[in-house]
Protein backbone atom coordinates (compact mmCIF):
# COMPACT_ATOMS: atom_id res chain seq x y z
CA UNK A 1 0.00 0.00 0.00
CA UNK A 2 2.81 2.43 0.87
CA UNK A 3 4.61 1.32 -2.56
CA UNK A 4 1.41 2.15 -4.32
CA UNK A 5 1.39 5.31 -2.29
CA UNK A 6 4.92 6.52 -3.03
CA UNK A 7 4.77 5.17 -6.86
CA UNK A 8 1.67 7.59 -7.59
CA UNK A 9 3.29 10.60 -5.60
CA UNK A 10 6.65 10.33 -7.42
CA UNK A 11 4.91 9.34 -10.87
CA UNK A 12 5.94 11.52 -13.53
CA UNK A 13 2.47 12.82 -15.17
CA UNK A 14 1.46 13.99 -11.65
CA UNK A 15 4.52 15.81 -11.67
CA UNK A 16 3.78 17.42 -15.16
CA UNK A 17 0.33 18.22 -14.01
CA UNK A 18 1.92 19.65 -10.09
CA UNK A 19 4.44 21.82 -12.12
CA UNK A 20 2.25 23.32 -15.00
CA UNK A 21 0.56 26.93 -13.80
CA UNK A 22 -1.98 26.67 -16.11
CA UNK A 23 -3.48 22.89 -14.95
CA UNK A 24 -2.72 24.16 -11.21
CA UNK A 25 -5.03 26.88 -11.92
CA UNK A 26 -7.36 24.65 -13.68
CA UNK A 27 -7.47 21.99 -10.95
CA UNK A 28 -7.65 24.90 -8.50
CA UNK A 29 -10.62 26.44 -9.84
CA UNK A 30 -12.44 23.07 -10.26
CA UNK A 31 -12.18 22.66 -6.54
CA UNK A 32 -13.63 25.84 -5.64
CA UNK A 33 -16.47 25.11 -7.88
CA UNK A 34 -17.24 22.11 -6.04
CA UNK A 35 -16.28 22.74 -2.42
CA UNK A 36 -17.80 27.45 -2.19
CA UNK A 37 -21.09 25.79 -3.18
CA UNK A 38 -21.22 22.79 -1.33
CA UNK A 39 -20.16 24.43 1.99
CA UNK A 40 -22.93 26.89 1.43
CA UNK A 41 -25.17 24.22 1.02
CA UNK A 42 -24.33 22.17 4.08
CA UNK A 43 -24.33 25.50 6.40
CA UNK A 44 -27.32 25.36 8.91
CA UNK A 45 -27.24 28.71 9.43
CA UNK A 46 -28.57 30.41 6.41
CA UNK A 47 -31.85 30.48 5.04
CA UNK A 48 -32.75 27.18 2.71
CA UNK A 49 -33.61 29.54 -0.52
CA UNK A 50 -31.09 31.84 0.16
CA UNK A 51 -28.89 29.18 0.25
CA UNK A 52 -29.34 27.24 -2.91
CA UNK A 53 -29.62 31.15 -4.24
CA UNK A 54 -25.74 31.89 -3.05
CA UNK A 55 -24.48 28.11 -3.99
CA UNK A 56 -25.47 28.79 -7.82
CA UNK A 57 -24.37 32.17 -7.58
CA UNK A 58 -20.79 30.80 -6.72
CA UNK A 59 -21.21 27.83 -8.95
CA UNK A 60 -21.88 29.61 -12.20
CA UNK A 61 -18.96 32.19 -11.35
CA UNK A 62 -16.60 29.39 -11.17
CA UNK A 63 -17.84 27.86 -13.78
CA UNK A 64 -17.27 31.13 -15.60
CA UNK A 65 -13.81 31.36 -14.74
CA UNK A 66 -13.11 28.03 -16.06
CA UNK A 67 -14.51 28.73 -19.25
CA UNK A 68 -12.80 32.10 -19.45
CA UNK A 69 -9.43 30.31 -18.74
CA UNK A 70 -9.88 27.44 -20.55
CA UNK A 71 -10.62 28.82 -23.74
CA UNK A 72 -9.01 32.29 -23.63
CA UNK A 73 -6.72 32.92 -21.48
CA UNK A 74 -4.44 29.37 -21.34
CA UNK A 75 -3.98 29.69 -25.15
CA UNK A 76 -3.55 33.29 -25.98
CA UNK A 77 -1.03 34.04 -22.75
CA UNK A 78 0.68 30.44 -23.42
CA UNK A 79 1.47 30.88 -27.02
CA UNK A 80 1.78 34.58 -26.10
CA UNK A 81 5.01 34.25 -23.55
CA UNK A 82 6.60 32.00 -25.97
CA UNK A 83 6.93 34.46 -29.21
CA UNK A 84 7.53 37.21 -26.50
CA UNK A 85 10.26 35.26 -25.29
CA UNK A 86 12.71 34.97 -27.61
CA UNK A 87 12.61 39.22 -27.96
CA UNK A 88 13.32 39.57 -23.99
CA UNK A 89 16.19 37.32 -23.79
CA UNK A 90 17.90 37.75 -26.67
CA UNK A 91 20.80 35.40 -25.43
CA UNK A 92 18.39 32.29 -25.29
CA UNK A 93 16.75 33.33 -28.58
CA UNK A 94 18.75 30.47 -30.34
CA UNK A 95 16.94 28.36 -27.58
CA UNK A 96 13.41 29.26 -28.10
CA UNK A 97 13.97 28.81 -32.03
CA UNK A 98 14.70 24.79 -31.43
CA UNK A 99 10.93 24.53 -30.77
CA UNK A 100 7.70 25.46 -32.95
CA UNK A 101 5.40 26.54 -30.56
CA UNK A 102 5.00 26.02 -26.93
CA UNK A 103 2.99 22.65 -27.04
CA UNK A 104 6.38 21.59 -28.60
CA UNK A 105 8.53 22.23 -25.63
CA UNK A 106 6.35 20.47 -23.48
CA UNK A 107 6.10 17.43 -25.54
CA UNK A 108 10.15 17.45 -25.45
CA UNK A 109 10.34 18.26 -21.71
CA UNK A 110 8.19 15.10 -21.28
CA UNK A 111 10.86 12.79 -23.07
CA UNK A 112 13.38 14.83 -21.07
CA UNK A 113 12.31 14.08 -17.61
CA UNK A 114 11.67 10.20 -18.57
CA UNK A 115 14.15 7.34 -17.40
CA UNK A 116 16.88 7.43 -20.25
CA UNK A 117 17.46 3.42 -20.76
CA UNK A 118 13.83 2.58 -21.11
CA UNK A 119 11.53 5.18 -22.77
CA UNK A 120 14.41 7.24 -24.48
CA UNK A 121 17.25 5.40 -25.89
CA UNK A 122 15.66 3.46 -28.37
CA UNK A 123 12.48 4.90 -28.80
CA UNK A 124 11.64 5.90 -32.51
CA UNK A 125 9.16 8.17 -31.70
CA UNK A 126 11.68 10.89 -30.55
CA UNK A 127 12.99 10.49 -34.02
CA UNK A 128 9.41 11.94 -35.57
CA UNK A 129 8.64 14.99 -33.34
CA UNK A 130 12.22 16.98 -32.88
CA UNK A 131 14.83 18.18 -35.16
CA UNK A 132 18.43 16.18 -35.43
CA UNK A 133 19.51 18.30 -32.57
CA UNK A 134 17.21 17.51 -29.68
CA UNK A 135 17.10 13.83 -30.78
CA UNK A 136 20.81 13.53 -29.94
CA UNK A 137 20.14 15.77 -26.99
CA UNK A 138 17.57 12.69 -26.08
CA UNK A 139 18.74 9.74 -27.07
CA UNK A 140 22.25 10.15 -25.81
CA UNK A 141 22.37 12.16 -22.68
CA UNK A 142 20.86 10.67 -19.46
CA UNK A 143 20.15 14.10 -18.28
CA UNK A 144 19.36 15.89 -21.18
CA UNK A 145 19.16 20.21 -21.26
CA UNK A 146 15.91 21.26 -19.92
CA UNK A 147 15.70 24.56 -20.96
CA UNK A 148 14.26 26.17 -17.81
CA UNK A 149 14.46 29.67 -18.97
CA UNK A 150 11.88 28.62 -21.88
CA UNK A 151 9.34 26.88 -19.54
CA UNK A 152 9.72 29.95 -17.03
CA UNK A 153 8.53 32.46 -19.33
CA UNK A 154 5.77 30.41 -20.39
CA UNK A 155 4.77 29.86 -16.66
CA UNK A 156 4.90 33.36 -16.26
CA UNK A 157 2.70 34.48 -18.97
CA UNK A 158 0.57 31.46 -17.93
CA UNK A 159 0.42 33.40 -14.39
CA UNK A 160 0.03 36.22 -15.84
CA UNK A 161 -3.01 35.57 -18.18
CA UNK A 162 -4.48 33.42 -15.29
CA UNK A 163 -4.13 36.90 -12.62
CA UNK A 164 -5.69 38.97 -15.28
CA UNK A 165 -8.46 36.48 -16.39
CA UNK A 166 -9.11 35.46 -13.04
CA UNK A 167 -8.85 38.66 -11.32
CA UNK A 168 -10.10 41.26 -12.94
CA UNK A 169 -11.42 39.63 -16.51
CA UNK A 170 -14.20 36.89 -14.77
CA UNK A 171 -15.81 38.77 -12.55
CA UNK A 172 -16.69 41.68 -15.07
CA UNK A 173 -18.09 39.05 -17.23
CA UNK A 174 -19.63 36.71 -14.62
CA UNK A 175 -21.62 39.86 -13.93
CA UNK A 176 -23.35 39.38 -17.27
CA UNK A 177 -23.65 35.93 -17.50
CA UNK A 178 -24.35 35.33 -13.97
CA UNK A 179 -27.74 37.24 -13.80
CA UNK A 180 -29.27 35.94 -16.61
CA UNK A 181 -28.62 32.27 -15.90
CA UNK A 182 -30.34 32.58 -12.65
CA UNK A 183 -33.23 34.37 -13.93
CA UNK A 184 -33.66 31.57 -16.15
CA UNK A 185 -33.01 28.80 -13.65
CA UNK A 186 -36.11 30.70 -11.54
CA UNK A 187 -34.13 31.70 -8.43
CA UNK A 188 -34.25 35.35 -9.67
CA UNK A 189 -36.53 37.69 -10.49
CA UNK A 190 -36.10 40.61 -13.31
CA UNK A 191 -37.49 43.55 -11.33
CA UNK A 192 -39.66 43.43 -8.36
CA UNK A 193 -42.52 44.57 -10.02
CA UNK A 194 -46.08 45.51 -7.89
CA UNK A 195 -48.30 42.44 -9.21
CA UNK A 196 -51.71 44.24 -9.24
CA UNK A 197 -52.63 42.72 -12.84
CA UNK A 198 -56.48 40.47 -11.85
CA UNK A 199 -55.95 37.40 -13.99
CA UNK A 200 -58.97 37.33 -15.36
CA UNK A 201 -58.75 34.12 -17.45
CA UNK A 202 -58.33 31.68 -13.76
CA UNK B 1 13.39 34.51 -11.83
CA UNK B 2 12.58 33.00 -15.24
CA UNK B 3 15.07 30.40 -14.93
CA UNK B 4 13.99 29.25 -11.15
CA UNK B 5 9.90 29.42 -11.79
CA UNK B 6 11.14 27.38 -15.03
CA UNK B 7 13.07 25.03 -12.74
CA UNK B 8 10.22 24.64 -9.90
CA UNK B 9 6.69 26.07 -10.81
CA UNK B 10 5.08 26.07 -7.09
CA UNK B 11 1.45 25.58 -6.72
CA UNK B 12 1.59 28.24 -4.50
CA UNK B 13 2.72 31.26 -6.90
CA UNK B 14 -0.16 30.93 -8.75
CA UNK B 15 -3.15 30.88 -6.59
CA UNK B 16 -1.57 33.05 -3.93
CA UNK B 17 -1.39 35.56 -6.56
CA UNK B 18 -4.92 35.39 -7.89
CA UNK B 19 -5.89 35.29 -4.85
CA UNK B 20 -4.07 38.64 -3.68
CA UNK B 21 -5.20 40.29 -6.73
CA UNK B 22 -9.00 39.24 -6.44
CA UNK B 23 -8.86 40.23 -3.23
CA UNK B 24 -8.30 43.87 -4.55
CA UNK B 25 -10.51 43.69 -7.58
CA UNK B 26 -13.17 41.91 -6.86
CA UNK B 27 -14.73 44.31 -3.70
CA UNK B 28 -13.41 47.11 -5.74
CA UNK B 29 -15.85 45.96 -8.51
CA UNK B 30 -18.68 45.45 -6.05
CA UNK B 31 -18.54 48.88 -4.70
CA UNK B 32 -18.78 50.40 -8.43
CA UNK B 33 -22.11 48.66 -8.93
CA UNK B 34 -24.47 51.51 -9.21
CA UNK B 35 -27.84 49.00 -9.27
CA UNK B 36 -27.51 47.38 -5.37
CA UNK B 37 -27.62 49.25 -2.34
CA UNK B 38 -24.51 50.78 -0.51
CA UNK B 39 -25.12 48.61 2.67
CA UNK B 40 -25.37 45.28 0.28
CA UNK B 41 -22.19 47.01 -1.68
CA UNK B 42 -20.53 47.08 1.92
CA UNK B 43 -21.45 43.74 3.01
CA UNK B 44 -20.47 42.18 -0.02
CA UNK B 45 -17.07 44.01 -0.96
CA UNK B 46 -16.05 42.91 2.58
CA UNK B 47 -16.81 39.65 2.32
CA UNK B 48 -15.36 38.87 -0.88
CA UNK B 49 -12.11 40.69 0.66
CA UNK B 50 -11.81 38.48 3.61
CA UNK B 51 -12.63 35.51 2.02
CA UNK B 52 -8.99 36.29 -0.23
CA UNK B 53 -7.54 36.97 2.90
CA UNK B 54 -8.58 33.48 5.06
CA UNK B 55 -7.33 31.98 1.30
CA UNK B 56 -3.65 32.81 0.99
CA UNK B 57 -2.20 32.51 3.95
CA UNK B 58 -4.18 29.10 3.90
CA UNK B 59 -3.02 28.28 0.52
CA UNK B 60 0.64 28.84 1.88
CA UNK B 61 0.42 26.81 4.88
CA UNK B 62 -1.38 23.31 2.87
CA UNK B 63 0.81 23.76 0.35
CA UNK B 64 3.90 23.48 2.85
CA UNK B 65 2.64 21.37 5.52
CA UNK B 66 1.95 19.06 2.04
CA UNK B 67 5.33 19.04 1.18
CA UNK B 68 6.53 18.58 4.28
CA UNK B 69 4.93 14.94 3.86
CA UNK B 70 7.63 13.85 1.41
CA UNK B 71 10.05 13.42 4.04
CA UNK B 72 7.53 10.85 5.28
CA UNK B 73 7.74 8.32 2.45
CA UNK B 74 10.31 5.91 2.66
CA UNK B 75 12.16 4.76 -0.90
CA UNK B 76 13.13 0.97 -0.65
CA UNK B 77 16.08 -0.58 -2.81
CA UNK B 78 17.08 2.17 -4.31
CA UNK B 79 20.31 4.38 -4.45
CA UNK B 80 21.01 7.57 -2.91
CA UNK B 81 20.93 9.72 -5.50
CA UNK B 82 17.12 8.75 -7.25
CA UNK B 83 15.97 8.53 -3.99
CA UNK B 84 17.10 11.97 -3.31
CA UNK B 85 15.33 13.59 -6.84
CA UNK B 86 12.25 11.29 -6.05
CA UNK B 87 11.72 12.81 -2.28
CA UNK B 88 12.00 16.11 -4.56
CA UNK B 89 9.60 15.10 -6.63
CA UNK B 90 7.08 14.29 -3.88
CA UNK B 91 7.29 17.43 -2.33
CA UNK B 92 6.24 19.04 -5.24
CA UNK B 93 3.27 16.88 -6.31
CA UNK B 94 2.59 16.86 -2.48
CA UNK B 95 2.08 20.49 -2.57
CA UNK B 96 -0.38 20.56 -5.57
CA UNK B 97 -2.27 17.88 -3.71
CA UNK B 98 -2.21 20.19 -0.52
CA UNK B 99 -3.41 23.65 -2.82
CA UNK B 100 -6.18 21.17 -4.45
CA UNK B 101 -7.51 20.06 -0.44
CA UNK B 102 -7.01 23.88 0.94
CA UNK B 103 -9.31 24.87 -2.21
CA UNK B 104 -11.52 22.10 -1.48
CA UNK B 105 -11.57 21.89 1.95
CA UNK B 106 -9.94 24.24 3.88
CA UNK B 107 -10.83 27.26 2.85
CA UNK B 108 -14.65 26.79 2.33
CA UNK B 109 -14.31 25.13 5.50
CA UNK B 110 -12.65 27.98 7.23
CA UNK B 111 -14.95 30.62 5.52
CA UNK B 112 -17.90 29.27 6.77
CA UNK B 113 -17.04 29.61 10.12
CA UNK B 114 -15.03 32.86 10.34
CA UNK B 115 -16.28 35.02 8.19
CA UNK B 116 -20.31 34.95 10.14
CA UNK B 117 -18.55 36.33 13.50
CA UNK B 118 -15.72 38.88 11.56
CA UNK B 119 -18.81 40.25 9.74
CA UNK B 120 -20.82 41.00 12.99
CA UNK B 121 -18.11 42.35 14.49
CA UNK B 122 -16.84 44.64 11.54
CA UNK B 123 -20.55 45.58 10.66
CA UNK B 124 -22.62 45.13 13.69
CA UNK B 125 -26.05 46.78 11.59
CA UNK B 126 -25.65 45.84 8.81
CA UNK B 127 -26.17 41.91 9.06
CA UNK B 128 -28.22 40.88 5.80
CA UNK B 129 -31.89 40.40 6.03
CA UNK B 130 -33.90 37.25 5.75
CA UNK B 131 -35.53 37.26 2.29
CA UNK B 132 -39.03 37.91 3.96
CA UNK B 133 -37.84 41.04 5.13
CA UNK B 134 -35.88 41.99 1.22
CA UNK B 135 -39.44 41.80 -0.12
CA UNK B 136 -40.04 45.47 -1.81
CA UNK B 137 -42.98 47.05 -0.21
CA UNK B 138 -44.83 47.88 -3.01
CA UNK B 139 -45.05 44.78 -3.96
CA UNK B 140 -46.18 43.77 -0.72
CA UNK B 141 -48.74 46.47 -0.91
CA UNK B 142 -50.22 45.67 -4.41
CA UNK B 143 -49.75 41.92 -4.28
CA UNK B 144 -53.57 40.56 -3.56
CA UNK B 145 -51.69 37.29 -2.08
CA UNK B 146 -50.01 39.06 0.57
CA UNK B 147 -52.78 41.31 1.34
CA UNK B 148 -54.82 41.43 4.66
CA UNK B 149 -57.99 40.26 4.61
CA UNK B 150 -60.69 43.37 4.19
CA UNK B 151 -63.02 43.57 7.13
CA UNK B 152 -65.25 46.18 6.02
CA UNK B 153 -67.82 43.99 5.98
CA UNK B 154 -68.18 43.86 9.73
CA UNK B 155 -68.51 47.77 10.32
CA UNK B 156 -72.72 46.60 10.11
CA UNK B 157 -73.85 49.13 8.19
CA UNK B 158 -72.51 48.09 4.89
CA UNK B 159 -74.44 45.89 2.53
CA UNK B 160 -72.86 42.71 2.35
CA UNK B 161 -71.23 41.38 -0.43
CA UNK B 162 -69.30 38.43 -1.00
CA UNK B 163 -66.42 38.52 -2.63
CA UNK B 164 -64.35 35.68 -4.67
CA UNK B 165 -60.54 36.68 -5.26
CA UNK B 166 -60.49 33.44 -8.13
CA UNK B 167 -56.67 34.81 -8.30
CA UNK B 168 -55.59 33.57 -4.44
CA UNK B 169 -55.50 30.25 -6.03
CA UNK B 170 -56.26 30.25 -9.61
CA UNK B 171 -55.49 26.51 -10.23
CA UNK B 172 -58.62 25.76 -8.10
CA UNK B 173 -61.47 26.34 -10.44
CA UNK B 174 -65.49 26.09 -9.82
CA UNK B 175 -66.51 22.72 -10.15
CA UNK B 176 -63.09 20.62 -10.17
CA UNK B 177 -61.04 20.04 -12.50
Amino acid sequence: MIDLVSKIITSSPLTTMAQSASTQVTVETTMKAIGRPGFILIDNNIDPDTKKYAAAKEFLYQATCLLLYATLVVPLFKEGAFKLGPKLFKEHAKDFAKFKNANDYYRYRKYAEKPFESDRKHNNKINHLFNKELQTELKTKEEPELFNRIKGTIEAGNILGSVLGLAILAPQVSHVIIHPCLRALGMENKKHKPQNKIDTKA
Amino acid sequence: MCDKLGANTKPTYPVILIAAVKGICRPTFTMMDKTEKPETKKYTALREGLTELIAIPTYLACGELAAHLSKKIKFKNVPEDVKKSLTKRAARNFMFIGVCVAALFVIPGLCSIAIKPIMDKLLPNNKPKSPAENLDPQLILHNPLLKKPDMSTFTGKRLVKPVYNTQIRPQLKVGGV
